[in-house]
């Protein structure tokens, strides 16, 4: 996805001093390469937002106007409101030079400036998705390394069985199934969790309110680790399962180490690198949310906000929202290579 | 260290767990002893600001907020007073005199006439303003005030006057706004003339309103009242059949089933204000009746628009689409739930499901059948093929369209289906024409007028092909002079005459058919709602009336009264310790033998 642009770094090149080690400037080169190549996946980006959503079918005035009786006048004036009665190649330079200065616009259906929502609803998002994210890798690394390292055991065929059936199950069944046992609660079962928002309408104080949003996690969390964490255990236990027979793996045995560090201080490391790239790919998406998720337990997060844009559609937000996801995962992308790079000797001597 | 690992997860769910009871026991303090109503809402804001706000849910809390010059009787749904205690009119019917109830305002600030001349002008000079009820200030010439008397002025006689929908706002607090297209009104408490204050707003999450004690009509009975809001509807079931909502509206026939036999909650299935309406392409004009749009040349004929009414079981629509929780619709669009205005279809005019006559007034009119059963127009070009345009993403839509297709084909006519998103939906179906037959429905006024006037000459799309607010392209000079003359007419049983003569010609006519009323479909907890007063009083509406009757008369049991919901709260906290607890141990017991177990392995 991201090209390397080598003319692009001699500058950031230069400042490296004179003194530093072969590999250290290596490493420094790749990134800035790396760097050069994600600005212009930036750029693009930003160019395709502009063209992709004046695409989109339907006048956003008419829409605005949401059938009521309008008169040419009103819809003249709506439009010079948004500055759509402009030339589109002025509108266009307007954009780029708005978003460079991080300015996304106003949202026609919030009426407030888009990166204030953003602003808003990228803490719930992150706390969400984060959290999600730690414990749906904890959980598939973990199983995927005990399912790996001993293969074809009932614990290898019931977790890796398990986990592909979530992995399966549409998103929104699972979080209403959820949302119905575990929330409403079924027969002598009460609702445990609550399953709207982040927080009650009355929320407590202090402690209390920590707890509250807790809860109010649970059952979001849950779906979203669910649903995901097969990912990470399949990767995790194929790359095991490769490692299981090398060489060096039997010469660790052989020097009498218990199965137990065998596993932990030699496979496991070499196995980790996929994992590794994956989970830094998945964090460039956490900033977009679990829209599906979002939506089901009302989460005011990203994900929810993009589904509001989407649904009245709300042009500026839908734009402002697509392009901070899109240059998250860019940029990740571009972290997950950089690191790479440092925790792989093959790939920096290559 | 797996081991550590394992145990603080363990904590960390178990705390979570019996931390959902202490923090469920918690949240009931600051509510102890007040009384809250919580309503769920499926629909999201649009704004807090009434000059802009157009959304049912916005427009609902603005008039449990904001006092009007008059409001419907709670029992007959004719004008009956509001801040505006009394009112005269000139011989002429161009100027009105309104006289302004003394009362306060909810920051203790009187209410004068002059607050509703301000609300007025400010509509009538600054376009922004106009987003939400621009019509309804079209008619006016000029508006004063003088003390308490607030005098409009008209261009033209009209008769709804009294229906005017514009909540009056208070100038002091409102007459610093300069930017009214950007103005969110997100202040808090609100300054407020209705029962209810608003004092919180979380976008997309809750709206809290408190009584108002300036109220003129007296503080309401309930302490508080929360607008709860959920992204989908089956959220919102869950909420109100686990008790964190006390009423939901705006129910489909498949909700509404998945609540009618809890027994906390009360299912309420009663007339609604709501037609579905099939809009026919007659051939599409703008105002000044130049063709556009590509509708099929056959729709054209009055003959072939009755041949379809004829072909249409609506019986069988209410049955297996809207399952039962629907009215069959003998005439236009005013539902019966307005007894005052609702006219029915009689004798030889009444259209009842006959394919066998839509079949013979089709050969009669020369519309041939072919070898492959589909009729052709008379001048043998073109065939009988029309499009069905739909919304995405409506089951019940694509349902009815599958019906329709199958009535249809009995008479000779192919039906294919269109589905549109609704930005595309509503410029194809009300400004460019490109449709033949297309799916639509209006929540009318306790007032029609609004409703027939989308079907006048002067609503279709401006000669640039832009503007309006259609509903059917009709432009009949019958139906005009109807509509202007209803304009005049004050003697109210006289103008009823007149609007129901105007729902003839729409029958008649079949720019559109109407074919069911749909149920006002809701639900309340029984257990927590003590009284509540629909609007209109002997079987209407709740949340659906959108009126601030029901709002106000609503009566619950205080949080602090161990009610159903703190009993089960108190419980569920227990039961969540007693659960949080066997989870630590269980998980504890587990690892410990998953412990051993796995050094034994490693030792063999």
């Amino acid at each position: 996805m991201t090209t390397p642009l080598e003319s692009t770094e001699p500058a950031v090149q230069a400042a490296g001093s004179a003194d530093d080690s072969p590999a250290r400037r290596g490493t420094l080169r790749y990134a800035a390469s790396k760097a050069g190549g994600a600005l212009f996946s930036i750029a693009m980006v930003i160019v395709g937002t502009f063209f992709l959503f004046r695409m989109l079918p339907g006048d956003p005035v008419r829409n605005l106007a949401q059938g009521r009786n309008m008169t040419p006048a009103q819809l003249d004036l709506e439009r010079r409101r948004l500055g759509l009665d402009k030339p589109l190649i002025d509108q266009f330079f307007d954009f780029v030079g708005k978003t460079l200065r991080l300015d996304l616009g106003t949202s026609y259906e919030y009426k407030r400036p888009v990166l204030d929502l953003i602003g808003e609803r990228i803490g719930p998002t992150l706390l969400l998705a984060g959290t999600g994210l730690v414990i749906a890798v904890s959980l598939g690394i973990w199983q995927g390394t005990r399912a790996g390292w001993r293969h074809g055991t009932r614990f290898d065929r019931f977790s890796t069985g398990v986990s592909l059936v979530l992995w399966s199950v549409p998103t929104f069944w699972l979080g209403l199934l959820l949302m119905m046992v575990l929330g409403v609660g079924i027969g002598p079962i009460p609702g445990l969790f609550p399953f709207r928002g982040i927080e009650s309408v009355d929320a407590p104080d202090g402690f209390a309110y920590v707890l509250d949003v807790a809860s109010h996690m649970v059952l979001p969390c849950l779906t979203l680790v669910a649903v995901v964490y097969a990912q990470y255990l399949l990767v995790m236990r194929s790359s095991l399962l490769e490692e299981v027979g090398q060489d060096y793996v039997t010469v660790a045995r052989a020097k009498g180490l218990r199965d137990d560090d065998v596993r932990r201080r030699h496979a496991v490391p070499n196995a980790l690198l996929p994992t590794v790239t994956l989970v830094f790919m998945r964090i460039g998406f956490v900033v977009g949310g679990a829209v599906t998720v979002e939506t089901i337990f009302t989460w005011p997060g990203l994900g929810q906000l993009f589904y509001e844009a989407v649904r009245v559609p709300d042009f500026t937000l839908m734009q402002g929202t697509f392009l901070l996801i899109t240059v998250a995962v860019i940029l990740m992308n571009t972290l997950a290579d950089v690191v790479y790079h440092i925790l792989d000797p093959r790939v920096r001597s290559a | 260290m797996r081991k550590w690992l394992a145990r603080f997860v363990a904590l960390g769910v178990a705390v979570l767990v019996a931390g959902q009871g202490t923090t469920a026991a918690l949240a009931q303090e600051p509510a102890a002893g007040k009384k809250i109503f919580r309503v769920g809402a499926t629909q999201s804001m649009d704004s807090m600001n009434p000059f802009l706000a157009v959304r049912l849910v916005s427009t609902s809390i603005h008039r449990w907020m904001y006092g009007f010059l008059t409001v419907p009787d709670p029992k007959t749904l004719a004008p009956s007073p509001d801040l505006a205690e009394s009112w005269t009119t000139s011989e002429d019917g161009l100027t009105w005199t309104f006289k302004i109830r003394q009362a306060k305002w909810s920051d203790g600030q009187p209410i004068t006439a002059d607050d509703a001349a301000w609300t007025f002008n400010k509509m009538m000079t600054d376009e922004a303003a106009k987003t939400a009820n621009g019509p309804a200030v079209e008619n006016f010439e000029t508006v004063t005030a003088n003390g308490q008397d607030l005098v409009i002025k008209l261009k033209a006689p009209q008769a709804s006057m009294l229906e005017n929908p514009v909540p009056i706002m208070p100038k002091h607090a409102w007459e610093s706004v300069t930017d009214m297209a950007n103005y969110d009104s997100e202040k808090y408490p609100s300054v407020s003339s209705g029962p209810y204050i608003a004092v919180e707003h979380k976008k997309d999450q809750y709206v809290k309103l408190q009584a108002n004690p300036n109220y003129w009509r007296g503080k309401p009975k309930i302490d508080e009242l929360q607008v709860i809001f959920y992204d989908n509807p089956q959220a919102a079931i869950a909420g109100l059949k686990k008790g964190d909502i006390d009423l939901l509206g705006r129910m489909s026939p498949q909700e509404f089933e998945a609540i009618q036999n809890d027994p906390n909650i009360e299912a309420w299935n009663t007339q609604g204000r709501r037609a579905a309406y099939l809009q026919v392409n007659h051939g599409a004009t703008t105002t000044d009746d130049k063709a556009v749009g590509d509708g099929h040349p056959a729709l054209k004929d009055v003959k072939v628009r009755q041949a379809v009414h004829y072909a249409i079981d609506k019986q069988k629509l209410v049955d297996e689409v809207q399952n039962g929780l629907a009215k069959p619709a003998d005439g236009s669009i005013v539902p019966p739930m307005y007894k005052d205005w609702f006219w029915e279809a009689t004798g030889e005019e009444k259209v009842t499901y006959d394919p066998a006559k839509a079949n013979q007034i089709l050969d009669d009119a020369g519309y041939k059948k072919g070898s492959d059963g589909v009729r052709t127009m008379p001048d043998g070009k073109r065939k009988l093929e029309f499009r069905f345009t739909i919304h995405t993403d409506t089951p019940v839509e694509d349902k009815l369209a599958e019906y329709l297709t199958a009535f249809l084909k009995e008479v000779g006519i192919t039906v294919t289906t269109v589905k549109l998103d609704s930005s595309k939906f509503t410029e194809e179906t009300g400004t460019t024409g490109n449709f033949d037959i297309a799916i639509s429905g209006w929540s009318v006024n306790p007032d029609p007028e609004e409703v027939l006037a989308t079907h006048l000459c002067s609503r279709r799309p401006a000669p640039n092909g832009e503007g309006g607010g259609t509903e059917s392209f009709f432009c009949d000079d019958t139906f005009e002079k109807l509509y202007q003359d209803q304009l005049k007419e004050l003697d109210r049983p006289k103008r009823v005459e007149l609007i129901k003569q105007m729902q003839e010609r729409l029958y008649t006519q079949a720019p559109i058919i109407a074919i069911y009323y749909t149920n006002d479909l809701e639900g309340y907890r029984k257990d927590r709602v003590t009284s509540i007063t629909p609007i209109p009083e002997d079987k209407g509406l709740l949340y659906g009336g959108s009126g601030y009757w029901p709002f106000y008369t609503v009566d619950v049991k205080a949080a602090a009264a161990a009610g159903a919901s703190g009993e089960s709260g108190s419980n569920t906290g227990l039961i969540a310790g007693i659960v949080g607890v066997v989870v630590v141990l269980g998980l504890g017991a587990f690892f410990l033998t998953r412990r051993r177990k796995s050094t034994a392995d490693e030792r063999e």
